[in-house]
């Protein structure tokens, strides 16, 4: 299968002493949609401002359809498309001004340009606004306009830096209709940052979990999840659970992982119907009193939480007030 | 020649996008007017009434006017080029960064940008000039040629911004930092009172001052009908442009990181 990306060794250091991004190795199929999860600050913007070629790495090379990203970074330029994290559209003049002229600067013909652009406003669903200033927009609809401005050249990689963030659950859902409706008409791979599990879960093919710089983990949304064993038992507890304790449970045979802190412990077995009353008599015996049990299969937030040692939600909601008050201030 | 054909494409559409952008909204032009219109009637009548400035014959208010046209200019196109740090904070330039445009043409059409507001706001201005008795030399071809270097000069201040906003990381420092600039280049250049009134530090300054030559070849061309340096003037303001543009491309490398 032809390979869309490749990143071999990719290093990037601020100011001397800030490592951004700390060795990155990876290979994206043409024709997926990948998915780059991790929370703020891992070094998922940083990544993908160096394959965009607006940022070059420290070391390490990368390319993107066989074109060097560094040295060949005009032609890279003509393959692809990228909507920033952040607002990136005029918003004092019409959604069909803003095509307009980013279709001029990419050189699309007078001829085809009205065509082309009113095609792109009914693929994306804001034909009926296309006349209206960008600042009347709502936030969905902005996000729309700004993925019908990257797809206009119809690139052969897109490039999606958050698509979603600040959005409400609707508006992201309609983002990503449209978006995968386009890719199924026209075949275009796909590359986003997202720190949603529900995105990724849902939209991508393969998913890269990044923490601090580093890929720590790469697979398809039911591989990462299969990696930590079928079930998840997750126990709340008066007490503290000495660590002679967490390692017993450790060493019951189906169980692939424990995780204890101040709530509780939270096992990871293939078959939790077998491990519950072996685990439960190993807390009972060590002194703590379970006052609750509960099993479930396990989602990308747990595989996130495994794989990064920290949940994604903390860094999410911060960032996510910020921005919508930057929204709001503009 | 191609990749040439298309920087001044993009050029083109950066100029076409701020027309576009004054067309929608025209308040920020006509809030902008104040300034330079209350310099011509208040400073311009109480100064004329103490006629203590040499201005070769014309009236005060008269001699102002091409130092008023150029400060307002430069006031615009400054403000105008610093304004790119907002873009940076917005995803509109590193948008622009991953489409073909070169980054030159980016910095280029963006200075160039900035020209056709300064042209506009000398639209508005000239004609309240007009009115309170300023007389124009009615050529057709002096106002096209002094239009045209309005439009020159100000992609050279929008470009001198574009160098300092490499520097800033916010637009917190922002309102202050374009005042800092534009006020030295208007007192301390032709625009109010000659060169030969100042002392000498401020006088070489003056003569370094791309503002002088501005002021001067737009005095000659709209008021005296004075050319004898306008050949000076125009390459004085066409270097300074050029090598601001060229500075301005280098530092631009500074604010996408």
């Amino acid at each position: 299968m032809e390979t869309a990306v490749e990143i071999n060794g990719i290093k990037k250091v601020y100011s001397g002493t800030i490592k951004a991004l700390d060795g990155i190795d990876l290979r994206v199929s043409a024709g997926k949609v990948f998915a780059l999860l991790g929370p703020n600050g891992a070094g998922k913007t940083t990544l993908m401002r160096i394959l965009t070629t607006q940022i070059k790495p420290t070391s390490g090379d990368a390319s993107i359809f066989g074109l060097d990203v560094m040295k060949d970074d005009a032609e890279t330029r003509k393959l692809i498309s990228y909507v920033p994290q952040e607002m990136s559209v005029w918003t004092d003049i019409s959604g069909y001004e803003n095509l307009l002229i980013y279709a001029k600067i990419y050189g699309i013909p007078a001829s085809e340009r009205k065509k082309l652009i009113n095609g792109m406003l009914r693929t994306m669903g804001i034909e009926s606004f296309a006349g209206s200033l960008v600042r009347n927009y709502s936030g969905g609809m902005i996000r729309r306009l700004e993925i019908a401005c990257a797809l206009l050249i119809k690139p052969k990689i897109l490039f999606l830096d958050e698509p979603t963030i600040g959005l409400d659950p609707s508006a992201r859902k309609t983002v990503w209709e449209k978006l995968m409706s386009f890719k199924d008409e026209n075949g275009v791979t796909i590359f986003f940052n997202t720190h949603y599990m529900d995105e990724a879960d849902t939209y991508s093919d393969q998913i890269a979990i990044m923490n601090a710089g580093k890929i720590v983990k790469l697979g398809t949304a039911q591989e990462l999840k299969h990696s930590l064993g079928g079930e998840i038992i997750s126990f709340g507890i008066e007490g503290k659970i000495s660590a002679g304790a967490v390692k017993k449970v450790r060493g019951i045979k189906i169980v692939t992982g424990a995780t204890a802190d101040e709530n509780g412990l939270r096992v990871f077995a293939s078959d939790a119907g077998v491990a519950l009353p072996r685990i439960t008599d190993i807390l009972e015996k060590s002194g703590v009193y379970i006052k609750e049990v509960s099993i479930k299969k396990p989602t990308l937030d747990d595989v996130f939480l495994k794989y990064a040692g920290t949940k994604i939600e903390t860094a999410e909601r911060v960032t996510d007030i910020r921005y919508t008050r930057e929204r709001i201030k503009r | 020649m191609i990749a040439m054909m298309d920087s001044f494409r993009n050029i083109l559409v950066m100029i076409e996008l701020e027309a576009r952008r004054i067309r929608h909204d025209r308040t920020e032009l006509y809030v902008r007017a104040v300034q330079p219109v209350l310099w011509l009637v208040i400073y311009g009548s109480v100064m004329s009434a103490v006629k203590l400035i040499p201005t070769g014959g014309m009236s005060y208010i008269a001699y102002i006017t091409p130092g008023v046209l150029l400060q307002s200019t430069a006031f615009v196109s400054i403000f105008f080029g610093l304004t790119i740090v907002w873009e940076k904070e917005s995803g509109i330039l590193k948008k622009l960064l991953v489409t073909p445009a070169s980054r030159s043409s980016i910095v280029i059409g963006r200075s160039m940008a900035a020209g056709v507001r300064s042209i506009l706001q000398a639209v508005i201005i000239i004609p309240i000039a007009m009115l309170i008795g300023v007389a124009f030399i009615p050529n057709p071809a002096y106002f096209i040629l002094a239009f045209a270097l309005i439009f020159l000069i100000s992609a050279g201040f929008a470009a001198i911004s574009i160098f300092i906003a490499s520097f800033l990381k916010t637009r917190e420092r922002f309102m202050g930092i374009g005042q800092a600039i534009t006020f030295p280049l208007f007192f301390a250049s032709n625009a109010l009172y000659p060169i030969e009134l100042m002392p000498p530090l401020l006088k070489e300054f003056a003569l370094v001052n791309p503002m002088s030559y501005a002021v001067d070849a737009v005095r000659g061309l709209l008021i005296s009908g004075n050319i004898s340096n306008l050949a000076f003037d125009v390459s004085a303001i066409t270097i300074f442009v050029v090598v601001m543009l060229a500075i301005a491309s280098v530092s631009f490398k500074r604010i996408i990181e």
